[in-house]
């Protein structure tokens, strides 16, 4: 389905849906930090400037209780989390890139495991996807084969056009389902021109020859040439919008806690440390290797798809300015 | 029209560490330099470490030539080989931390060949490497630098570094503001800031003061610091770093400036060292104290504290 949607009518469907108790989620300024976080009011959306943290964390937050615990003398009580009264969501005016990385999520939280605060969250949520126009030269959704314009991972997704309003293309029974129960508030498609798309700087890189490179070479010189520089810390896994690993801790006293599942890091030295005391990845190149094999190897061999969409939010953040674009492309051309 | 930083030396800054860089090496009197190279994004730059002459010839100095590279001598990183004499491109404020290190015993002097660098300021976070220094993209630290000139080094090109502008100091104005507020707002401020933070730990992996073998908000046996991100946790952590760092923090300002969360860690830090100003007369600086303000009693020292 394809129609067209004024700036103010969107802002409309987005205070009806509000107002309905739809939790909103949108790219919006926290304490100057531009985040996807829930909206009181559509006034509050800010598309212009690239989230610091991806749209992952509207099914996986930074940290979530999953359960709670109590002990009175031997009795020991535990209380699970509902996640039945998880609200409809909708997510908007989400980065391709962003949107991109969503299904990339759903094959590993489905997967062996159904994780159900993941999956819950993902059933209630749709996606309204927003066409890119502005790109930095960190950006390389183009290296790693999506584009300014990629729909992957939208229910529904709006191109701005010349002269204000959005191009509303469907791609699910989700968008579908948005746009005809506020069908008013959509009209035909017009005849105006898209706005220009941002253009990355970065030429496609060929995966298949990093991954045919990758299965090869765990024991290179090349980790160690690279990764000597990281410094170990989860910036570059924190703001990704496809790392997905997390860690689980009971937090609280011995008589009442919450158990917690909070974001994790294979950048960390503890994230291997075995409680014998024995480390596998002793080392940071060791680590690093790890970022690069799971994002264009190991997801690739087990789901048949790269864990990297190109965002290049760890281009931006990484202390050290580790960049995986160059590091893909470097390995792309041995 | 925002005030435009000379930094047209950085070019024959650039050329000196090439060609001593090459020289330490062909010579061998070290093993390895560490220093800045060009990265992919225009006017990027990174850390590396190189141990072949030819090499030499990818170092630069830039604008973007942020990091304190001081964090590779330490034993937090162990993937650095650490045999033989080492060079390593200073600026001032990296130069403080190093004499810190030493200090503490962390660093020896003879073990090091310190290319020192005239420095007339370095971005700040939050501007795109490829931008010119100006008195608004220029660090804040940098608005408040009396180490333009590393002293002590083995090595500085002779370069004439123009006389530094006259910029707001960030920091001082910043703690005034706050010092002004009451202790409720002031803890209203700080939860707002430690509330944003996501414990990716950043701040502490790119301290060259954060070296210790086991950090204590690792420790889970038993746990001494909540380890998720939320509130009870985050802000132990960071009154724990601040508190740690009292009194050892040369001031490089590496924590705040890589903090995805843009967190302002470095005011905890320069509050502390106005403390530590006030109370010991001590001062971060480029002269090596075998005991730091907080590891020596003096009967002189304040105990207005003890009531």
């Amino acid at each position: 389905m394809q129609k067209y949607i004024s700036k103010q009518n969107l802002n409309t469907l987005l205070d009806t849906m509000i107002a309905e108790g739809t939790r909103v989620v949108a790219p919006c300024l926290n304490a100057g930090i531009p985040l996807y976080e829930p909206i009181k009011s559509a006034s509050e959306m800010v598309t212009e400037l690239l989230p610091r943290r991806s749209s992952k964390e509207a099914f996986f937050p930074v940290c979530e209780d999953i359960m709670s615990y109590a002990k009175e003398g031997q009795h020991v009580s535990l209380k699970d989390i509902d996640p039945s009264r998880f609200q409809e969501t909708v997510l908007v005016g989400v980065r391709p890139c962003d949107a991109a990385a969503i299904p990339v999520l759903d094959a590993v939280f489905s997967w062996d495991y159904k994780d159900e605060f993941f999956l819950e969250r993902r059933k209630k949520t749709t996606i309204i996807g927003l066409a890119c126009t502005d790109a930095d030269d960190a950006c390389f959704c183009s290296a790693v084969g999506l584009s300014p314009g990629e729909t992957k991972g939208s229910d529904l997704f709006l191109t701005p056009l010349e002269g204000g309003g959005y191009a509303c293309e469907t791609f699910s029974d989700k968008g579908e389902a948005l746009i005809t129960s506020h069908k008013e508030l959509f009209s035909e498609q017009t005849k105006a021109k898209a706005l220009p798309l941002a253009e990355p700087q970065t030429e496609k890189i060929d995966l298949k020859k990093v991954k045919a490179w990758l299965d090869g070479h765990f024991e290179d010189p090349l980790w160690d040439c690279i990764a000597v520089r990281c410094v170990g810390c989860g910036a570059c896994a924190f703001v990704c919008p496809a790392c997905h690993c997390f860690d689980i801790v009971d937090e609280g006293t011995e008589k009442a806690g919450k158990r917690r599942k909070s974001w994790d890091a294979c950048g960390f030295w503890k994230f291997t440390h075995h409680a014998s005391g024995h480390n596998p990845r002793n080392l940071q190149p060791k680590r690093y290797r790890n970022r690069i094999m799971h994002k264009f190897k190991y997801y690739d061999d087990k789901f048949g798809q790269t864990l990297c969409s190109g965002c290049g939010r760890c281009v931006r953040i990484c202390p050290v300015g580790i960049d995986i674009a160059a590091i893909v492309e470097e390995i792309s051309k041995k | 029209m925002t005030q435009p930083i000379d930094t047209s030396i950085y070019i024959a800054i650039t050329e000196a560490i090439r060609d001593e860089a090459k020289r330490l090496l062909l010579e061998g009197q070290v093993s390895a330099v560490i220093g800045y190279a060009g990265a992919r994004r225009k006017g990027s730059a990174q850390p590396v470490i190189i141990s072949q002459a030819e090499d030499a010839a990818k170092l630069i100095f830039s604008p973007a030539s942020v990091n304190n590279l001081a964090l590779y001598l330490t034993k937090a990183k162990k993937e650095i080989p650490k045999n033989g004499k080492i060079g390593i491109v200073v600026k001032g404020c990296d130069l403080k931390a190093i004499v810190g290190l030493m200090g503490e015993s962390q660093l020896k002097r003879e073990e090091l060949y310190l290319i020192g660098v005239p420095c007339a300021g370095v971005l700040a976070s939050t501007a795109q490497p490829s931008t010119g220094l100006t008195a608004e993209t220029i660090a804040p630290k940098c608005t408040e630098c009396n180490a333009h000139l590393p002293a002590g080094c083995d090595y500085v090109p002779n370069v004439q570094l123009p006389a530094p502008l006259q910029l707001e100091e960030k920091y001082i104005a910043e703690i005034t503001r706050l010092e002004a507020l009451t202790p409720v707002e002031r803890w209203a401020y700080w939860k707002e800031q430690f509330a944003k933070c996501i414990k990716c730990y950043a701040c502490r992996q790119v301290c060259p003061f954060c070296f210790c073998e086991q950090c204590l908000c690792d420790r889970n046996k038993p746990q001494m610091v909540e380890s998720t991100p939320r509130p009870a946790g985050n802000t132990a952590w960071h009154i724990v770093r601040a508190m740690h760092l009292a009194g050892r923090c040369a001031g490089c300002a590496e924590c705040e400036r890589v903090c995805p969360m843009d967190i302002p860690l470095n005011l905890l830090n320069r509050k502390m060292a106005k403390e530590l100003k006030e109370l010991y007369a001590y001062e971060a600086g480029f002269e090596v104290n075998d005991k730091g303000p907080l590891s020596t009693f003096d009967e002189k020292d304040d105990q207005s504290f003890i009531k």
